[in-house]
């Protein structure tokens, strides 16, 4: 009965990378410019880092210039906090906000082409959320280029590793966590080209993996997108956080569900209802069009569930308009030139003359695998895994809490990365060679991978993931009850049974789509499953999260969830407690970082 | 707005474990507003589990699902079905694996290993001019940036090197020539001697013969030759 599986070879580094986007290069160029030598294994999933999915970000990174004559990264810190609807972590927020700019002058000098001003300086715009003076008018914080922000910031970290002679392993998963002792000294990789899998034993290892949102129907993220590194941790009996947090952007492009990005309406664009009343002002009176993004989502599924929204025939989906035909020509050819060219491109709609049709897409996971202040592992509630780091959208400190404001993201993969990077240099000091592969290394992916070779039935694969996407686009997406929830842990744990019975269209290793495909299908419905759970738990509403059945935030949830499900559906929850260090500081305003209530 | 169109497509296959080559016929009923990645998947779907095709982000942003239709290389996430039938003025396409890298499976190529010819550019600012003096960002004018902005959008999808008469023959290819250009023209840079040893070397632009294909292929629209035309002049 076919082949069996072993390693083919085993390597050896100091830092093993699995997931080269934003935030996992951020950390080699960082450990690669302060302590040189160091020798760094990036893994990606695509053919080169430059195609990671960071590079398809759009609008800005936040950050407040110190010298700025009216921001204050006290404001962006209030933001921070009251955007995650009072579930960020507090410690985090300082940390992040105080040192977002010195990254911005990072990424500038190391020759990202931010967009600037007539004086040369770099140029800020608008984003939701991000206000001056604890919320009374808009802030310009979020520093850009064009509307291709995370292709800059990808083009520089990539560039600043290839020059710190970083090793980057492209087409492989990461397929299993090597511990020994209660550390990680590495990863059992699988190649896609040769069908192989290979041992990395590492002193450090990172992961950065990044999103997971492709479970959803409509979601804006990349096709590999599939929560590898999440699962790979639950199956290493590691917790993850806040996973019931998924952030859905307002205005995806009906069909496909490409993001056109929040920056449109930074620069002035207008969401309208099937009567083109630009119906933000009545949900939020202040902030409008930018308000949080998990606001102006649940708007547009309201305007739609009362009539006012209008229906796609070519691709049968329901949605409202962004209008955009006001703003100038220039606007349109220089600011926002990428997403223009998406809606002529992929919808057939002239920006310049047209109304938009747009529609929330599944977009960003603000929970992940639970990390503190340093990017280091939190194994349980009492410790970290020594020798194991997170970073970027995998991982959760929390600076986003339960909801995440725009621009917050490539604010967080960069000066995350950075500390990451900085921790993992400090770790190195005194961290000694791993002594060789643990005697079981691979034997539980290796039965995995022989299961979905030799699986016989009649299931089909397109099947499983279109029953998943549906499902959890309905019974887990922006309005959740306790009914749908409970109905989604169900048909889940159908899935994940017939998705064993799905017969490969062939057991050849070498680039073999299938394989790869129903291994990452597993992920997905694995992750499913543990959104599902946190959501049934979560018996409030909170940021992105919205029970319908429990519409209000209860202070009895001041907390994070946190899962462990080491086998599918086996779920343990614990909390971690909300950092409430500003608060507790009572320095100036510190009243403002309780627990607010939030409006905009 | 969602005619459906009855398209053929008779794509190169290849298999890696037997060696063979061979080409697939497969009729599809599609969606006018489809992309090719969700024709090729429906195909994956509903006909052929083994079909081999790369993409990633499927919005023309990370240049992963590079093919050739028709003898055009372009993304396959950028051409809907509609505009296909009508560019091309048929309703059958070939489809074959980009030229610029070993074929891995069927439309799968090695893209990896066409990135060793960017890596040969150094994409990096060698040497980075000295801070401002005011410790923050150098500064920049609009109208400096505006100069080589376009050529920092390309994505190495490699149509363009594909397209290329001289890329398959001791030439780095224009996207890579192009990548050296923008640091060229990035006032930041100061190793403007090694940028240009890496211009003018042998498999430098002096091999592009000006056919302008790149800038006729660029699904980002970029003017690709108008970068390799500046560096041939020197005017950087």
């Amino acid at each position: 009965m076919g082949k069996t599986l072993t390693v083919d070879s085993t390597s050896r580094c100091d830092v093993l990378i699995i997931g080269a986007g934003g935030a996992g290069l951020r950390a080699a160029a960082q450990i690669g410019e302060q302590r040189p030598g160091t020798s760094i294994i990036a893994l990606t999933k695509v053919f080169s880092p430059q195609k990671s999915h960071t590079t398809t970000a759009q609008g800005g990174m936040a950050a407040v210039d110190p010298k700025d004559p009216v921001d204050r990264a006290i404001f962006h810190m209030f933001d921070t906090w009251k955007g995650s609807d009072c579930s960020a972590d507090q410690n985090v927020i300082k940390k992040l906000c105080a040192i977002g700019w010195e990254e911005v002058v990072w990424l500038e000098r190391h020759g990202m082409h931010f967009s600037r001003t007539e004086e040369g300086r770099i140029a800020k715009r608008p984003f939701g959320g991000h206000m001056l003076d604890f919320g009374e008018t808009l802030a310009f914080r979020a520093c850009y280029e064009a509307d291709r922000t995370g292709k800059g910031i990808m083009d520089t970290v990539w560039a600043e590793s290839l020059k710190y002679g970083v090793n980057f392993i492209g087409q492989c998963i990461a397929t299993e966590l090597l511990c020994k002792d209660g550390h990680c000294i590495g990863a059992i990789i699988f190649r896609y080209p040769e069908g192989k899998f290979f041992a990395i034993l590492a002193k450090a290892t990172i992961i950065a993996t990044g999103g997971k949102t492709r479970m959803y129907l409509v979601s804006s993220n990349c096709r590999g997108n599939t929560g590898d590194g999440l699962a790979l941790a639950l199956n290493t009996g590691l917790p993850v956080m806040d996973l019931e947090a998924v952030q859905f952007h307002p205005t995806g492009m009906v069909g496909p569900g490409i993001l056109a990005s929040e920056a449109l309406r930074g620069e002035g664009a207008i969401l309208r209802n099937k009567d083109e009343e630009p119906f933000m002002e009545r949900y939020a009176p202040t902030a409008k069009d930018l308000a949080p993004r998990d606001l102006i989502s649940r708007a547009i599924i309201q305007e739609i569930r009362e009539g006012r929204g209008l229906f796609h025939e070519g691709h049968n989906a329901h949605h409202v308009w962004l209008d955009l035909r006001h703003l100038p020509k220039e606007v349109h050819e220089k600011k926002i030139q990428e997403v223009c060219s998406f809606f002529k491109r992929f919808v057939g709609v002239d920006p310049e003359k047209d109304l938009c049709p747009v529609t929330p897409t599944a977009h960003y996971q603000m929970g992940g695998i639970p990390t503190n202040e340093f990017g280091e592992v939190q194994g349980d509630t009492h410790g970290i895994v020594p020798g194991l780091f997170a970073c970027g959208e995998v991982a959760a400190a929390s600076l986003h809490g339960l909801n995440r404001l725009g621009t917050n993201s490539l604010l967080e993969l960069i000066t995350m990365g950075r500390v990451t990077g900085e921790g993992v240099v400090e770790y190195l000091k005194d961290a000694k060679d791993p002594d060789g592969l643990p005697p079981d290394a691979g034997h539980i992916i290796f039965d995995q991978f022989s299961t979905y070779l030799h699986a016989q039935g009649k299931e089909k694969y397109a099947e499983i993931r279109d029953t998943l996407r549906n499902l959890m686009m309905e019974k887990v997406g922006i309005f959740r009850s306790e009914k749908s929830l409970l109905e989604a842990v169900d048909d889940l744990g159908e899935l994940k049974e017939r998705a064993t019975h799905i017969p490969p269209g062939t057991t050849c290793m070498r680039t073999n789509q299938d394989l790869w495909q129903i291994w990452e299908l597993n992920n997905l419905i694995t992750v499913s499953m543990v959104i599902a759970q946190g959501a049934l738990a979560r018996k409030e509403s909170r940021g992105a999260h919205f029970r319908e059945d429990y519409p209000k935030r209860s202070d009895e949830f001041n907390y994070h969830t946190l899962v462990y499900m080491p086998k599918f559906n086996t779920v343990t929850f614990d909390k971690r407690p909300i950092d409430m260090s500003i608060f507790e500081a009572k320095g100036d305003h510190y009243e403002l970082f309780d627990y607010i209530q939030r409006e905009y | 707005m969602s005619i459906s169109h009855t398209i053929t497509l008779e794509i190169n296959r290849y298999d890696p474990d037997t060696e063979l080559s061979w080409i697939h016929t497969y009729q599809v009923e599609a969606s006018g507003i489809l992309r090719f990645v969700d024709v090729l998947r429906k195909i994956n779907d509903e006909q052929d589990p083994t079909l081999a095709w790369p993409s990633s982000c499927e919005h023309a942003q990370c240049g992963s699902c590079g093919i050739i239709v028709n003898g055009k290389p372009l993304l396959a996430c950028e051409l809907l079905v509609k505009d296909a039938v009508e560019q091309f003025n048929t309703h059958t396409f070939k489809l074959k694996p980009l030229t610029i890298a070993p074929v891995l499976r069927d439309l799968v190529v090695d893209l990896e290993k066409a990135y060793d010819r960017v890596h040969k550019a150094k994409p990096y600012l060698i040497k980075p001019a000295p801070p401002h003096r005011d410790g923050d960002e150098y500064r920049i004018s609009p109208k400096t940036l505006e100069i080589y902005s376009e050529a920092t959008r390309c994505i190495n999808c490699f149509c363009c090197a594909t397209a290329c008469i001289s890329s398959h023959h001791h030439f780095l290819g224009p996207n890579t020539t192009m990548a050296n250009m923008v640091r060229l023209m990035d006032p930041r840079e100061r190793a403007r001697k090694e940028r240009m040893d890496i211009l003018y070397r042998e498999d430098g632009v002096y091999r592009c013969h000006t056919a302008r294909a790149c800038s006729f292929v660029c699904p980002k629209d970029i003017d690709v030759s108008h970068f390799l035309a500046l560096g041939k002049e020197g005017k950087f």
